[in-house]
C-alpha cells in the first residue's frame, strides 16, 4: 500500500531559483515595500487542513481516499474509516445576514478567473515527483511514482477550485435506472438510431460549476391595469357580440425581499439556453440542497469527472438582476386581482442592495447523445441529489408526422360528417 | 361511443347550420398533436423554476393606482399586452 510512502532517501539537487527580470532600482523596491497587500476575498474558503495537496485520511494517513455515496461521507479504502467535512452554511456563516448584505460579497473561490490555463503542475508530498493535472476535467491525479493521489485543494487563478462541493448522493444505479425510466416513456416516436444507440450505463457522474448566491433587493414596477365596468350584449344581424367598458388605472408597485441559494451556472458552455443547445434540460433540475454543500476537498471528486467555472461575477450580476426582477413580478402578481382585465407592465426597476456569492460544485449523473444530422447534443440529466430527472429525446420526424396527419384526418372527417348532417 | 357523441352534437346543432369553422379542426389538431408530442420528448419549454423554487423573503408588497381614462365600449375582453403572468418577459428597464 502506498500510504506510508516516505520522500527517497538521496538528497535532490537544490534547485536553482528562476530568472525573473534584471533586479529592481532601489526606489521601485522601496515601492513595493510599502505598498498595501493584495487585498483577500471577503469570504476566505480555503481548507488549510488540506494545504499539502494531499488528502490523508484523519486515521491511518493513507491519501486512497473517495466518496461512498450512499452514506455521501468520504472513505478511507484502506482502513475503511470514513468522516466528512464541514458544512459551509455553519462552517461560513453563509445562511445568516441576508438582510444586512451590502455590495458584492464574493468568497474565495468565485473570484474574478486571472488565468486560462487549465493544466497546472503539482510537487507530489510523497515523492517530490512533479504531476500535471488538467483540471478541466479532474481535480485528482495519481502520482506515477508512489501512486500518492494528489489533489488541487489549493485556490487555482483559472477558476477550477470552488468554495464548496455537494456531494453526489444517488448511486450510479439508481441514475441508470431512472434515465431507462425516462427514455422508457419515450420510445414509440424517439429517432430509431438513439433507440439503437441506447445503453443507459454509459451515464457519466459530473461536477458542473454554479455560483449560489444570497441577495438583498428592492424591485418596483410601473404600468397599466384595466377593471371592467361593464359588460352588454348587442344583436348584429343574425349575430351577438359582447361589448365592455372599463376603467384603465396607472399601476405601480414594488417589493423588498431576500433571496436565500439562487443558483446560477458558471460555466458558459451550460449558460447559454438558445434553441440550438439543449442546456435547457440540466437547467430544469435545479435547485439543489445547496444547504448541505460541504467544504471543498476534491477527494469527493474521485471517480467523477468536473468542469470547471469559467463566467465570473461581473459576467453574471446581468443574469442575477434578471432573475431578481422575475422573481420580484412573481411576488405582486398575487395583488394584481382587483384588474380583472389584466394588468400590462410598462418599465420596471431593480436595485440590488446586497448579494453574497459563493462558487460551488454541484453533482449531475448525464447522458448524453449527439444526434449527427441535426448537429444536437442531447441530455438526459438526473439530479444526484435529489432524483429529479429531466432529458430531451430526439425524435423521428416521419412518425411525428405521421401521427399528427392521422389525428388531424380523423378529426377532419369528424367536422365534415357534422357539416354534412347539418346541411 | 363516438358514434353516441357525434349524434348528439347534431340533435345539438340541427336546425341550425353547423359553423365552418369546423372544417379548421383537422389541421389545429394536427398542428396541436405534433407540438405536444414534440414537446414531450423534446422538452424545450422546460427549465428551473427559481421564481418558486428559491427560499424567498418578502417584505409586504407597496402599491398604488390612479385612474387614467374610461373605456366606454370596446369589443376586447382583457388588456393589450397583458404581461403580469410573464414574469420573465423583460420590460424598459429604469436606472
Amino acid at each position: 500500500m502506498t500510504q506510508d510512502a516516505t520522500p527517497p532517501s538521496e538528497p535532490r539537487e537544490p534547485r536553482q531559483p528562476p530568472f525573473d527580470g534584471p533586479p529592481l532600482s532601489l526606489e521601485e523596491e522601496l515601492a513595493a515595500a510599502r505598498a498595501e497587500p493584495e487585498p483577500g476575498p471577503d469570504i476566505e474558503t480555503v481548507n488549510e487542513s488540506l494545504s499539502d495537496g494531499l488528502n490523508r485520511c484523519p486515521k491511518c494517513g493513507s491519501t486512497d481516499v473517495r466518496l461512498r455515496g450512499s452514506t455521501e461521507m468520504l472513505i478511507c479504502l484502506f482502513c475503511r474509516h470514513q468522516w466528512q467535512e464541514a458544512r459551509v452554511e455553519e462552517e461560513l456563516g453563509l445562511g445568516v445576514g441576508i438582510d444586512d448584505l451590502e455590495g458584492t460579497v464574493v468568497a474565495g473561490g468565485a473570484e474574478a478567473i486571472t488565468d486560462d490555463d487549465d493544466v497546472i503542475t503539482m510537487t507530489c508530498g510523497g515523492c517530490g515527483a512533479d504531476v500535471v493535472v488538467d483540471t478541466a476535467h479532474a481535480m485528482n491525479a495519481r502520482c506515477h511514482w508512489c501512486r500518492h493521489t494528489l489533489n488541487v485543494n489549493q485556490r487555482t487563478p483559472n477558476g477550477a477550485v470552488p468554495d464548496a462541493v455537494l456531494p453526489f448522493r444517488l448511486t450510479r444505479d439508481e441514475a441508470v435506472e431512472k434515465i431507462r425510466a425516462f427514455a422508457s416513456s419515450r420510445r414509440l416516436f424517439a429517432h430509431p438510431r438513439f433507440k439503437k444507440e441506447f445503453v443507459p450505463e454509459n451515464v457519466l457522474g459530473v461536477y458542473l460549476p454554479y455560483l449560489v448566491i444570497d441577495a438583498r433587493a428592492e424591485a418596483a414596477y410601473v404600468g397599466q391595469g384595466e377593471v371592467q365596468t361593464r359588460r352588454w350584449t348587442e344583436k348584429q344581424g343574425d349575430n351577438s357580440v359582447t361589448y365592455y367598458a372599463a376603467d384603465v388605472y396607472r399601476v405601480d408597485r414594488s417589493v423588498a425581499f431576500t433571496v436565500d441559494d439562487l443558483t446560477i451556472e458558471g460555466a458558459q458552455d451550460r449558460a447559454d439556453f438558445g434553441s440550438g443547445t439543449t442546456n435547457n434540460i440540466v437547467n430544469t433540475i435545479l435547485p439543489f440542497d445547496t444547504k448541505n454543500a460541504v467544504r471543498w476537498n476534491s477527494s469527493y471528486l474521485v471517480g467523477y469527472t468536473s468542469e470547471k467555472r469559467d463566467l465570473d461575477v461581473t459576467d453574471l450580476q446581468p443574469v442575477l438582476e434578471d432573475q431578481l426582477l422575475s422573481i420580484g413580478r412573481s411576488q405582486v402578481h398575487p395583488t394584481l386581482g382587483e384588474f380583472d382585465r389584466g394588468v400590462r407592465w410598462e418599465a420596471e426597476k431593480i436595485d440590488v442592495g446586497g448579494s453574497r456569492w459563493v462558487a460551488m460544485y454541484l453533482p449531475v449523473w448525464l447522458y448524453s447523445y449527439y444526434q449527427e444530422n441535426t448537429r444536437m447534443l442531447h441530455y438526459i440529466a438526473v439530479n444526484a441529489r435529489t432524483g429529479e430527472t429531466m432529458g430531451s429525446v430526439p425524435v423521428s420526424q416521419p412518425r411525428l408526422i405521421a401521427a399528427a396527419l392521422t389525428v388531424g384526418t380523423f378529426l377532419e372527417g369528424i367536422a365534415g360528417y357534422i357539416l354534412v348532417a347539418t346541411a | 361511443m363516438i358514434e353516441v357523441v357525434l349524434h348528439q352534437f347534431v340533435l345539438a346543432t340541427s336546425g341550425d347550420d353547423a359553423p365552418l369553422w369546423l372544417l379548421a379542426a383537422g389541421p389545429a389538431g394536427a398542428v396541436a398533436t405534433y407540438w405536444s408530442l414534440y414537446r414531450y420528448y423534446r422538452n424545450t419549454d422546460k427549465s428551473h423554476a427559481y421564481e418558486r423554487d428559491t427560499l424567498i423573503t418578502a417584505q409586504p408588497v407597496q402599491g398604488h393606482r390612479e385612474k387614467v381614462r374610461h373605456i366606454s365600449r370596446t369589443r376586447d375582453s382583457d388588456i393589450d399586452g397583458d404581461n403580469s403572468g410573464d414574469h420573465r418577459v423583460r420590460v424598459q428597464r429604469l436606472e
